[in-house]
């Protein structure tokens, strides 16, 4: 009996998690023009009209220009997303050999302030990040996102590798070591491919986190580099209209299949 | 070139350059921040480099009051930040609590693939999350449509902006914070003990009080405090889901910067929040260390 129930329970909990989500997918198909909550028949039109293609919608439904300005906000997210996470890994990755790999003072400093960045309220670090660029006289621009959103993706990078390299035995760099091979040789051959998937992880999550941010990105955004959550972010200050259904799901399809690339990996890997 | 000397060329390599780049935009920034919250605001913007304790005081009660009575409408703002970030710590524990024990006996091929479904809207963008709580919860959403369709009330209720909705979606963004660490501790839960509890002739609620529950009260605490910090300084989900009717801490400190231009007393503010999580971290660490050795 109290099986069933929580059995029951654990039904509508994940209800509660996806109901949400799928409802803005379901209406996204939503022919209704004049009021989106009601359903009136199936459309494809939201999305051809994301496309630039011929609809039936009518004016007033979707928000003006908004394809073009939706086209610059997904490169604007790609060309941040990218740079930022590769610098990220890149240091991350360091950072994290330096603690695992080295002994030296400060290593557990670096443990606990690596955790800092992540639990920072990101309005404080968004706006510190806010005057300080404007108090060293730094224009706003795509390069103050990427240093911007570095600060803490590093965090994230180091702590995905450092459980890797917790993981991987430390007695088979040894071993190539004493078999005569160089350092340059023993990271390249040995430490690197066993803790590959560790980067890769770390890289996929620092590039999900930066398509996603949004509240550091708005502070420190010069004006035309709007990337695509402050423009939806915008879009939903405007109003609300169907057409960010249709946005939104086709977001949805992007990250999970981000999500679902770095699954496939993880489990070829432990195979 | 010596051995140790070599190993400490490589160990500058690796931390150097990264090192650098965050004190300079990590902690720098945040320094700069931190001496703001002792001047005065510029005329325009920006600072004059004269110290005032005014900043805090405003927020603290303890005011010039020359110029201004103390008004404790900050302090009722951060108030209602704490009280906000802790619904939604008690309402993320309720919700997660039955369900990190239904998941945590499941086979374990199904048990993986259920936290795969837990942790996988975590990846969804947050924007779009909230975005779907305001076609619910809007005058002419679902919810109100459904009770009305129902019957139970003839106009629409109010949900959207108001403390409800906050906490509503905050619990709803944070699930996986709370979920995670309780399935951890749920997880290390022996079965043969509540059998023995059982068998012992205790009431189902004897057991989970004397049996389950202790066990389980390193999650129920990590899981709280890793929910809470981020609740705290929220700026998206009451600005999305509250309006400008639930301020938080976070949408203060905003209004500071962009519309009010007072950076010094949004500097401030931005500190007391930062104080806050900083407290709750090193608490966070410390158990986690206990638990660790123990």
């Amino acid at each position: 009996m109290l099986r069933r129930l929580l059995g029951l329970y654990g039904l509508l909990f994940f209800a509660f998690i996806y109901a949400p989500i799928l409802l803005v997918v379901v209406y996204s198909f939503n022919a209704n023009t004049v009021n989106m909550m009601v359903w009136d028949g199936f459309t494809l039109d939201w999305y051809r009209q994301i496309f630039g293609l011929q609809t039936t919608v009518t004016e007033s439904a979707t928000y003006v220009d908004s394809s073009a300005q939706l086209y610059a906000a997904v490169r604007t997210s790609l060309v941040v997303a990218v740079t930022t996470s590769v610098l990220s890994t890149v240091f991350g990755t360091a950072l994290a050999l330096a603690v695992a790999r080295y002994r030296f003072r400060l290593a557990g400093l670096y443990r606990t302030a690596m955790m800092v960045p992540m639990i920072m309220p990101d309005i404080v670090l968004g706006l510190a990040l806010l005057i300080f660029f404007i108090t060293i006289g730094m224009n706003l621009s795509l390069l103050t996102i990427i240093i911007g959103q570095s600060t803490f993706l590093i965090s994230y990078v180091f702590v995905t590798v450092s459980a890797r390299l917790a993981e991987v035995d430390t007695s088979v760099e040894e071993a190539s070591a004493d078999l005569g091979a160089t350092p340059a040789q023993t990271f390249r051959k040995v430490t690197l491919p066993g803790i590959a998937p560790g980067i890769l992880g770390g890289w996929l999550l620092a590039f999900i986190i930066s398509m996603d941010d949004l509240v550091i990105t708005y502070f420190i955004a010069g004006t035309g580099d709007t990337t695509l959550p402050v423009h939806i972010w915008g879009m939903l200050r405007r109003g609300i209209k169907p057409e960010i259904n249709a946005i939104a799901t086709l977001m949805l399809l992007f990250t999970l299949g981000v999500a679902a690339i770095g699954l496939y990996f993880r489990s070829r890997r432990q195979k | 070139m010596t051995l140790a000397r070599r190993k400490l060329l490589q160990l500058i390599g690796l931390l150097g350059v990264p090192s650098v780049f965050l004190l300079v935009f990590f902690l720098c920034p945040l320094v700069i921040m931190l001496i703001y919250s002792g001047l005065t605001p510029g005329l325009y913007g920006g600072v004059d480099w004269v110290f005032s304790h005014l900043n805090y005081g405003r927020i603290l009660g303890w005011a010039d009051t020359r110029y201004e009575k103390f008004d404790p409408v900050y302090l009722a703002i951060f108030l209602r930040s704490l009280r906000l970030a802790a619904l939604t710590v008690l309402a993320s524990l309720l919700i997660s609590y039955p369900a990190a024990f239904w998941i945590s006996r499941m086979r374990p091929a199904r048990r993986d693939f259920a936290i795969f479904l837990v942790t996988l809207p975590f990846f969804v963008s947050l924007i779009v999350r909230l975005f779907a709580w305001v076609l619910i919860l809007r005058p002419t959403g679902f919810l109100n449509q459904g009770l009305m369709g129902l019957g139970l009330t003839s106009a629409p209720v109010e949900f959207l902006y108001t403390d409800f909705a906050v906490i509503l979606g905050m619990t709803y963004v944070f699930i996986p914070f709370m979920f995670l660490p309780l399935y951890g501790s749920l997880e290390k839960l022996d079965m043969t003990q509540i059998e023995a509890s059982a068998d012992l002739g205790a009431s189902r609620l004897q057991t989970f009080r004397k049996v389950v529950l202790p066990a389980t009260l390193p999650g129920i605490i990590g899981g709280s405090i890793i929910t809470f910090i981020p609740a705290l300084g929220n700026f998206i989900v009451p600005s999305v889901l509250g309006g400008a009717k639930v301020l938080m801490i976070g949408n203060l400190i905003e209004q500071q910067f962009l519309s009010a231009r007072n950076w010094p007393f949004g500097s401030a503010l931005a500190m007391l929040v930062m104080t806050a999580v900083l407290v709750l971290l090193v608490v966070q660490l410390r158990l986690a260390r206990r638990e660790g050795m123990s």
